[in-house]
C-alpha cells in the first residue's frame, strides 16, 4: 500500500475543483501518477484525497490545426503527444522533449499537465512550452482563467496555481510554417533519469525571431532574455552563442546535486547553447533521433 | 478506509473486487489474484519489472492504482502461455538465452508484447527503445534484443 488517502474519480471539471476546494489544500490532482505516487510512497507528499480527473472525457483530447495551434487536454499522455503528426511537424522541439521523459511505460501514463504542475526545475516539456508561449487553461470555483507557462513557475516544485485550481488543457498558439523549434537534453541514462541540463529554442528565419529557454539550471525552468534584434540565418554562431550565454547567466543559478556539479552544468551551458543555435539556424541534428 | 468496487478484465477473465484507494494495481494482481509474474523491483517506475499491458499499452503497475484499473483490460505475463504451451515470445527468450535470474523477464516479455502489437517488424533500435524502461542486471541485453527480433520474425512468418 502506498499510504493513506482517499480516492475520487471526478466525472466533471466542476466536480473536480469542488472536491479540491472542499479539501482545503489537502487534496491533489491525480493525472498520470508517475510523480505523485512516487512522492507519496517516499513520504514527500501526503495528500488526504486524490482527485482523478481522467474520468472527464473532454480532458482526453488533443487537437491540432496549423491555423489555431494545438490544444492538449490535461489527461493526454506524453506518448500521444510524441506520436501526433501535427505536433511533430509544427512543434518538433516539444515532441522531442516529451519523448525524452522517462521510459515508454512512463510516457503511457505521464501527462504534460502533470509534468508542468509538478514544477520540477528539470521538467522536460517546460523549456519548449516557454519558448512557444504556451498557455494553461485553468478552472476553479471562481471561474476559468488562462495562465501563461511563463508565469507558472514560482520556485522549485511550486507553481502560481491555487490549491483549488484544475488545469484542463495546454494551448499552444499557432506558429508560421517557417518557425523552427529544437530541444536538447543531457542525461546520464536514457529511460531512467532526469536532465542534468535541458534547453529549447524557437527561431524563425523569415523574421529573425529567436528565443531560448533553459531547464535544470535554476530553481525553475527559465527563459533567456531576448537579444533585442533579429538574428539572420547566416549569423556567426560563436559570437551569437557568447552573447546568449552572457544573457543566460543573468537568469541561471546552477546547483550541485546527485546528477552533476554546479561547475559541470555551468560548463555545459555554452556547449548546449551553441548546439541549440546550430540546430535552429543551420538545422544540424544534435538530437537523439525520434524513432 | 473506503473500499472501492472495481470490475476489470485480467488476461481475458472478468474480475470483481473491492480495493482500498492506496492499493496499487501491482499489489492487486499479486496479492488478490495471485498473479505473481509481475514483480516489484524499485516501486518507483524505474526498473520495469512490474510492466503489464493496460488496454494494450505497457505501463508500470507499481504506479497505477488498482482503482484506476476499473473498467480496463489488463494483461500480464500469465496471459502469454496458452493450453498448447508457451508463446512464441516466451520460447524465443528461452532459445536465445535471454533469461538468467528471471526477475526482469515478465516485465521484458510484456514490454516486448506491447511493441510487437504496435509494430510487427521492429528495428533493433525500436526494440532497444521499447525496453529502455526495463532493467536487466544479468544478460547485458543483447540476448533479449535477439529474442524479441526472433519472436517478431516467427510471429510474422506464422501469419
Amino acid at each position: 500500500m502506498l499510504g493513506e488517502f482517499e480516492y475520487v474519480r471526478a466525472k466533471t471539471i466542476k466536480g473536480g475543483y469542488s472536491l479540491l476546494a472542499k479539501a482545503g489544500g489537502e487534496a491533489a490532482v491525480l493525472a498520470g501518477g508517475t510523480d505523485l505516487l512516487v512522492n507519496i510512497r517516499a513520504g514527500k507528499a501526503s495528500p488526504r484525497l486524490l482527485v482523478d480527473m481522467k474520468g472527464v472525457k473532454s480532458l482526453d483530447r488533443l487537437t491540432f490545426s496549423p491555423k489555431t495551434g494545438a490544444l492538449i487536454g490535461a489527461s493526454v499522455p506524453l506518448n500521444t503527444i510524441v506520436e501526433n503528426r501535427g505536433i511533430r511537424t509544427r512543434y518538433p522541439g516539444l515532441a522531442e522533449a516529451a519523448w525524452t521523459v522517462g521510459s515508454y511505460q512512463i510516457r503511457n501514463r505521464a501527462t504534460i499537465a502533470g509534468n508542468l504542475c509538478n514544477a520540477s526545475p528539470a521538467a522536460d516539456t517546460a523549456p519548449p512550452l516557454l519558448v512557444l508561449d504556451a498557455i494553461l487553461e485553468v478552472a476553479s470555483p471562481r471561474g476559468e482563467r488562462e495562465v501563461p507557462v511563463r508565469s507558472l513557475f514560482v520556485d522549485s516544485k511550486k507553481t502560481s496555481l491555487s490549491f483549488d485550481e484544475v488545469v484542463t488543457a495546454i494551448r499552444i498558439p499557432p506558429v508560421p510554417a517557417t518557425t523552427r523549434t529544437a530541444f536538447l537534453k543531457r542525461q546520464r541514462v536514457k529511460g531512467h533519469d532526469l536532465a542534468i541540463l535541458n534547453v529549447a529554442g524557437r527561431y524563425d528565419p523569415a523574421t529573425g525571431d529567436l528565443q531560448i529557454a533553459i531547464g535544470s539550471c535554476a530553481k525553475t525552468p527559465v527563459l533567456v532574455p531576448p537579444l533585442g534584434e533579429p538574428v539572420p540565418p547566416d549569423a556567426p554562431i560563436p559570437e551569437l552563442a557568447r552573447r546568449l550565454e552572457a544573457l543566460a547567466i543573468q537568469v541561471v543559478h546552477p546547483i550541485s546535486d546527485l546528477r552533476a556539479t554546479a561547475e559541470y552544468r555551468r560548463a555545459l551551458l555554452p556547449v548546449f547553447i551553441r548546439r541549440l543555435l546550430e540546430a535552429l539556424l543551420q538545422q544540424s541534428d544534435h538530437r537523439e533521433a525520434i524513432r | 478506509m473506503t473500499l472501492h468496487p472495481i470490475r476489470l478484465t485480467v488476461n481475458g477473465k472478468s474480475e470483481e473486487a473491492s480495493v482500498p484507494a492506496a492499493m496499487t494495481l501491482l499489489e492487486f494482481l499479486r496479492e488478490r489474484l495471485y498473479l505473481t509474474g509481475a514483480k516489484e523491483g524499485c516501486g518507483a517506475g524505474e526498473c520495469g519489472a512490474c510492466t503489464v499491458l493496460l488496454d494494450g499499452l505497457p505501463v508500470t503497475a507499481c504506479l497505477v492504482l488498482a482503482v484506476e484499473g476499473d473498467g480496463r483490460e489488463v494483461r500480464t505475463v500469465e496471459g502469454e502461455a496458452k493450453a498448447t504451451g508457451l508463446s512464441v515470445l516466451q520460447r524465443a527468450f528461452i532459445e536465445e538465452g535471454a533469461i538468467q535470474c528471471g526477475f526482469c523477464t515478465p516485465g521484458m516479455i510484456m514490454s516486448a508484447r506491447g511493441l510487437l502489437e504496435r509494430n510487427s517488424n521492429p528495428t533493433d533500435a525500436e526494440i532497444v527503445e521499447a525496453i529502455a524502461g526495463n532493467l536487466c542486471r544479468c544478460t547485458g541485453y543483447e540476448a533479449i534484443v535477439a529474442a524479441i527480433r526472433r519472436a517478431a520474425k516467427e510471429e510474422r512468418d506464422r501469419r
